[in-house]
């Protein structure tokens, strides 16, 4: 079976600098593979464990992609390779655009059974990338997959909806989100951080996947802003002594009046 | 352009009367998507709605997301404007699908949304709670996915007239069959409500330990919550009690966050808090930047002696 991962790199959330009136400044900021992607490279991983296959990751994003620490981070965690599109109009794609160009660069990667993505990415959290995917695809699509049984040519999954949980069975090749709850992803060993400089990796230009009529933006950025702040009066103790405990009682109770 | 023809599409009842009033607000004539039956369509136009379209079920083996297609030639036929799409999980994969055939984005997850000079502006959460963006819809047909308590519902108004057109859709099979549905106990909590709430995350070591936090929640007179990691990675706790960016937002009171870091995506859930307090043992731990009251040390040794020196107050 191949399964195709599909991860976004972000800037981390809590390095994001606050500057002069709301303004917010991710320049200091750290890039991650989201948190929630991880969760769909660990099912990857459990998949071709289970069944045999290779499993693939694949990222579109700016020039960052470029930073061999990001990529190998996100190689030693099980992908088999990496397929990266690298194009500057990715770091403010929406997630049709994202979608589409997602779909381009599968064309290019050949056969495949099984395309995962995460709940969400960690920037925007819209959710969509995956569905849109799915349906740009022409495949078989389901959001909050809760756990995946592979079974003959068809895959056997539990989706979890507000009331209840589904069991799908699913014909392949299909495209799954999975959820943030369907396994705790590994870390990665020594081991694995060394065979990750041995893993392919291979880059795309938009053109190269014939994807550089990107359609139009669905919507105009106006602006981004932090929330506004509520000022806090930090009173912190330490310790663990009676004293200490008195005076953080005193405080509390105070407030619970 | 002038927004006319808003669509509400649910699978869920509860949110019709939100919807439709975010309609009604926003634009003159309020459709809504169903996929249940007379009564619900009924209900839904004393709630609002000009016209219901009622989408029979197929069969118990057919999912409503597979309805899609047909969705998206009824929005393109009709001229839709706005389509409001509850974001429930099926909400939101329909919400991706007819996105995808009308060839535009999904706006996900709005906290607001108004009609400025005839073009929608929405503002959503990016960066983990970090920001706020705000945006200018560009496209002829704008899909939205709305959560609960954007809009409020209003009254229900049994006299009101709307018509229901029952659709037989056409059933865009995608492969993909129900086998099975579990019915799963929710939980009936409103955090959001709640005055005062005591935050559990992952410095407790096991799920037993929630004992000593359960408590002190009721000793305070709290309800309880978590981060996301108690409730989803530990599954200790109902996914409705987590709190933050992708979980529910509170307006306590006072929070007591207890074991927990203070990461953005926790902490946009409990901002507007009047009061917050935190116990941590790491004392450079990000919540310790933010709180009102603070106190650094091992939950397991100060707790217990909080909750026994608060019993002696009493
Ligand atoms: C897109 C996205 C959306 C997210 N949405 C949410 C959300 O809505 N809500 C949410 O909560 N999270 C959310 N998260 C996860 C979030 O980033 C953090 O991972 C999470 O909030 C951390 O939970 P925690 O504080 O319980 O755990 P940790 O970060 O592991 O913190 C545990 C804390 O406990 C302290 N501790 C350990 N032992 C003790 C002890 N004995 N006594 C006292 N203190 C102790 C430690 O010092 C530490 O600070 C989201 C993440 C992403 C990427
Ligand atoms: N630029 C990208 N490159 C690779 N995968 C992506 C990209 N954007 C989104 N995804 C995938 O789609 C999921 C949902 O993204 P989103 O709709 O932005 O929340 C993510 O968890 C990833 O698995």
């Amino acid at each position: 079976m191949r399964v195709i991962t599909c991860c976004k790199a972000v800037p981390e959330a809590q390095d994001i600098v606050v500057t002069k009136d709301r303004q917010i400044s991710i320049e200091k900021a750290e890039w991650k593979f989201g948190q929630y992607d991880l969760n769909a490279v660990e099912a990857g991983k459990q998949i071709v464990e289970a069944v045999g296959g290779q499993l693939s990751g694949l990222c579109a994003g700016g020039k960052i992609l470029d930073n061999s620490k990001l990529r190998k981070d996100i190689l030693s965690r099980g992908l088999d390779d990496l397929y990266v599109v690298m194009d500057e109009k990715m770091e403010q794609a929406d997630t049709y655009q994202s979608a589409k160009v997602l779909e381009a660069a599968i064309q290019k990667m050949g056969d495949f059974d099984l395309v995962l993505c995460g709940a969400g990415s960690s920037d925007l959290y819209a959710q969509q990338v995956g569905n849109q995917l799915g349906e740009l695809l022409g495949l078989p699509v389901v959001n909050a997959v809760n756990k995946i049984t592979p079974e003959g040519d068809k895959i056997i999954v539990e989706r979890t909806v507000e009331n209840a949980i589904q069991v799908l069975e699913i014909s392949l090749p299909a495209v799954f989100s999975v959820t943030s709850e369907i396994n705790v992803p590994r870390i990665a060993g020594m081991k694995d951080i060394i065979a990750a400089n041995k893993k392919s990796v291979s880059k795309f230009t938009l053109s190269e996947i014939n994807a550089d009529n990107l359609p139009n933006s669905s919507s105009e950025i106006l602006s981004t802003m932090a929330p506004e702040q509520v000022d806090r009066r930090l009173n912190i103790l330490e310790g663990e002594s009676d004293e200490v405990i008195d005076a953080f009682v005193k405080l509390l109770s105070a407030e619970l009046k | 352009m002038t927004v006319n023809n808003i669509w509400v599409i649910t699978d869920d009842q509860n949110a019709v009367g939100e919807l439709c009033d975010g309609g009604r607000q926003l634009g003159k004539q309020v459709s809504v998507i169903l996929f249940s039956d007379q009564n619900r369509a009924q209900e839904a136009i004393s709630s609002g709605a000009d016209q219901v379209y009622l989408f029979g079920q197929a069969g118990e083996s057919v999912m409503i997301e597979d309805y899609s297609k047909s969705i998206a030639e009824l929005l393109r036929a009709e001229k839709a404007d706005l389509v409001l799409v509850y974001s429930s999980i099926r909400g939101k994969l329909i919400a991706g699908r007819i996105a995808t055939q009308l060839g535009i984005s999904v706006l996900s997850n709005v906290s607001e949304l108004t009609v400025d000079d005839g073009s929608i502006i929405v503002k959503h959460m990016v960066y983990g709670g970090a920001a706020i963006r705000t945006e200018k819809a560009l496209t002829d047909t704008v899909v939205v996915t709305v959560g609960s308590g954007v809009f409020e519902a209003m009254p229900k108004d049994a006299a009101r007239q709307g018509k229901v057109n029952e659709i037989n859709p056409n059933v865009d099979n995608a492969g993909i069959r129900i086998l099975e549905t579990r019915p799963k106990q929710g939980e009936l909590v409103n955090l959001s409500a709640a005055k005062r709430v005591v935050g559990v995350g992952r410095g407790f070591a096991a799920q037993e330990d929630l004992k000593m936090a359960e408590e002190f929640t009721a000793l305070v007179g709290a309800e309880m919550a978590c981060s996301r990691p108690i409730a989803e990675g530990e599954k200790w706790m109902s996914k409705e009690r987590y709190v933050g960016v992708s979980g529910v937002v509170l307006k306590p009171d006072i929070y007591i966050a207890l074991g927990i870091s203070g990461q953005i995506q926790h902490m946009v859930g409990v901002n507007h808090a009047k009061t917050l307090v935190a116990i941590n043992k790491d004392k450079n731990a990000p919540i310790f930047k933010q709180v009102d009251i603070g106190l650094v040390g091992d939950l397991y040794k100060v707790l217990p002696k909080i909750a026994e020196k608060i019993k002696a107050q009493n």
